[in-house]
């Protein structure tokens, strides 16, 4: 059988043994599995040894395996086209990890020839991997270690003779085991969620560095003239459609103002819904103070990534790229904090030291509460006044945490953990899901984000379905945009109720589907502008698959049941899909003031929805029946 | 006599396309009050687009009468990010 859209090549890594090796897929399987989110979670699920799936292994162990995966598209000459998979059992949650990023590294390893990188084991010393063209090998990382990302690059590129080779790296907070380090590469660039840069430090693993030896994908695709002409016309649509060019001119950080006026801003550890600061942080302020340009992913014309620069009194570097809106937020509203110079330099702290700016504000922005309600004093936190609103205080705990200093060593463990370990009803501060931290939306406003919230087999993750405030209005771009789905019923963003499961499943599996292909969640419609018909055509013209958007949902729903029975696998049920009990709380304040989550209506859309996802509703966990009809049966032998 | 303040208009997100300046904030000319959806029609914004309506900081609809001296924020559906 031909494979086309593929190499079928995956390289596999034992670090203890300092051995490598590749491995062919088989294609039945990679049409199963096309790559990325599935890809992964297939391979965590049929590689981690089962006393590493005990529920209390230890995933900084070095039985945990840590697979990096590209989709089918990666690389393709399509906007967006850019993503790949880190996937790990993650130690913030210690269920599956999972973490999607764009940027150049992905479509490299795809134009080297794999598929995926999975790496077992632990080495003895501080290694990097290099794959140079086809020809893989680990050298010695000691001088690395400990180093800022700049200078890592920088010196692998040198050692390598390659200046163009694409570093991906954990930084000094995942050397340190900081439950959510990320991964990063080119410094603007990240896996940011579930702790996947603990992961790569606990093996000794500084980077994975790639250089692809000229491939292109033309050469892979089945029908490479009607995949460049897809590409061609994606590239002037987005910097013309309405949705793709806001992102392109802005980025993500005009999602501020918005949110503040509608409500949704999560301010001050998500008690209250509108900043009265959101002017001194949003996209005007940043635009008019701060902004130096916008960067790019491969071959992605909306360029939505931002990079700063200023001097004083904190000194940005455009080197280093973000804040976008979740960093922009979770350092701002979320701490209190209304210092612009403040919010960028704690985002750009957390990017040097490579660490996911979502749980790290969220986490601090747990501590600031505890700090006010005496479960934390000035004997804890070296004499620090951690209320909302000190934006040095903030910027100190950044690096505390990356270093495993003071109490940063506490925070470093997640608010979950801390919050055990501080007892005293800290816990009520946790604003987490599974252990991992909210992202800046405030599911009050919006109850499809929070159903996503709960259900999401990697914690709380806002980009697993499409936002409610997107769908609401049946004569929007978006919703038309959903219509091609199969959506038929414009909701009130407030609405839970058995018709809003159905939309929030569908929506689920499109996207979970554009993770498996490695598109960006800020590709396709009805978030942003490529049409379905338009992704079907792609994947169509590079794997020469007769496919339908049937079988698109269908591999973003296997995808999520792959994730899933991983999850049944570590221990994780239905008593794990749940909000904190803030969101059951009312707003204090802005347009939402005294809007909780409804409880009952709660439990009711949740049981809809494993209902609709063929899942058992007692305890969340899919059905030989439902693996059945995915075409996955071969897999119930994991079921516990 | 002092002239009215003028009205602020708050083009959000993609609203701004919609202006032929592509401005993020207006200050159209407004002699007496008006209904905020006939304002927006003379503009070329597309109520269809809009899924927020603030006014002086409150909540409000396409149907609000909006006058001189206020400041209207319009926001289109907005999704993550």
């Amino acid at each position: 059988m031909t494979l086309l859209g593929s190499h079928r090549k995956i390289l596999h890594v034992d670090l203890s043994a300092s051995q490598i090796w590749e491995e062919m897929l088989d294609p039945e399987l990679y049409r199963l599995f096309p790559g990325g989110k599935a890809l992964a979670a297939y391979l965590l699920l049929r590689d981690l040894p089962p006393h590493a799936l005990q529920p209390d292994a230890d995933p900084l162990g070095p039985e945990n395996v840590l697979v990096l995966a590209a989709g089918l598209l990666t690389g393709a000459p399509v906007a967006t086209a850019t993503r790949f998979t880190a996937a790990a059992r993650s130690p913030l949650t210690g269920g599956i990890g999972l973490s999607e990023a764009g940027g150049f590294w992905g479509p490299e390893l795809k134009l080297a020839g794999y598929e995926a990188i999975e790496i077992t084991g632990r080495a003895p010393h501080p290694v990097y991997l290099a794959l140079i063209g086809d020809r893989p090998a680990l050298r010695d990382a000691r001088g690395l270690w400990g180093r800022e990302p700049e200078f890592v690059q920088a010196q692998i590129r040198r050692e390598l003779g390659d200046e163009r080779a694409r570093v991906l790296q954990t930084g000094v907070a995942g050397e340190n085991l900081v439950r959510f380090a990320a991964l990063t590469h080119e410094m603007r660039h990240y896996n940011g969620r579930t702790g996947i840069g603990a992961v790569m430090g606990s093996k000794n693993l500084k980077a994975c560095a790639v250089r692809s030896a000229g491939g292109r994908y033309a050469s892979l695709a089945a029908d490479p003239a009607a995949l460049a002409e897809i590409g061609k016309r994606l590239s002037k649509e987005a910097t013309t459609h309405p949705l793709s060019r806001d992102l392109h001119d802005k980025g993500t950080i005009s999602l501020l103002a918005g949110f503040n006026a509608a409500g949704m801003l999560p301010t001050r550890n998500f008690r209250q819904g509108r900043f009265e600061g959101a002017e001194q942080v949003d996209h005007t302020a940043v635009q008019g103070a701060i902004l130096a340009e916008p960067h790019s992913c491969y071959a992605c014309a909306v360029r939505c990534k931002p990079a700063y620069r200023a001097d004083q009194p904190y000194g940005l570097d455009p080197q280093v790229g973000g804040p976008e809106y979740e960093g922009q937020a979770g350092f701002s509203s979320d701490c209190g904090v209304s210092d612009l110079g403040a919010m960028a330099k704690a985002n750009e702290l957390c990017n040097r030291f490579v660490l996911d700016t979502i749980s790290a504000a969220g986490t601090i922005a747990f501590a600031m509460e505890c700090f006010e309600n005496g479960l934390l004093g000035p004997e804890d936190t070296g004499g620090l006044d951690l209320r909302f609103g000190n934006a040095g205080a903030m910027l100190q705990m950044i690096e505390w945490i990356a270093r495993c200093q003071g109490i940063g060593d506490l925070l470093a463990e997640g608010s979950r953990r801390a919050a055990q370990k501080i007892g005293g009803g800290a816990l009520a501060y946790a604003l987490q899901v599974k252990g991992q931290e909210l992202p800046m939306h405030e599911a009050r406003g919006k109850v499809g984000v929070g159903l996503g919230y709960a259900v999401s087999e990697t914690g709380a993750d806002h980009l697993v379905s499409i936002h409610d405030t997107m769908l609401q209005n049946p004569e929007s771009i978006p919703f038309k945009g959903a219509q091609a789905l199969g959506i038929r019923d414009a909701l009130p963003a407030r609405q839970l109720d058995a018709a809003k499961a159905a939309n929030y499943f569908l929506c689920e599996n499109w996207v979970s589907a554009g993770n498996t292909l490695g598109l960006c969640y800020f590709g396709p419609a009805p978030r942003s502008f490529i049409q379905p018909v338009d992704v079907i055509a792609a994947v169509q013209a590079a794997s020469g698959w007769d496919v339908d958007l049937a079988e698109l949902l269908d591999i973003g729903e296997r995808a999520t049941n792959l994730a899933r029975l991983f999850n049944a696998r570590v221990g994780l049920s239905r008593a794990d899909d749940d909000l904190p009990a803030r969101l059951f709380q009312p707003l204090e304040n802005g347009a939402l003031a005294g809007v909780s989550y409804p409880r009952p209506e709660f439990e009711a859309a949740l049981t809809e929805l494993y209902r609709l996802k063929g899942w058992d509703v007692q305890t969340g966990h899919p059905t030989p029946e439902q693996l059945d009809a995915l075409g996955v049966g071969f897999l119930k032998e994991w079921l516990p | 006599m002092t002239p009215p303040e003028p009205l602020r208009l708050r083009l959000g997100g993609h609203l701004n396309y919609f202006d032929p300046h592509q401005r993020a904030w207006l200050q159209p000319p407004l002699a007496r009050p008006v209904v905020l959806r006939a304002l927006l029609e003379t503009l070329g914004v597309p109520a269809g687009e809009i899924a927020l309506v603030v006014i002086n900081g409150e909540q409000a609809s396409l149907d609000a009468t909006i006058a001189p001296g206020d400041r209207v924020e319009l926001f289109p559906p907005m999704g993550g990010g």
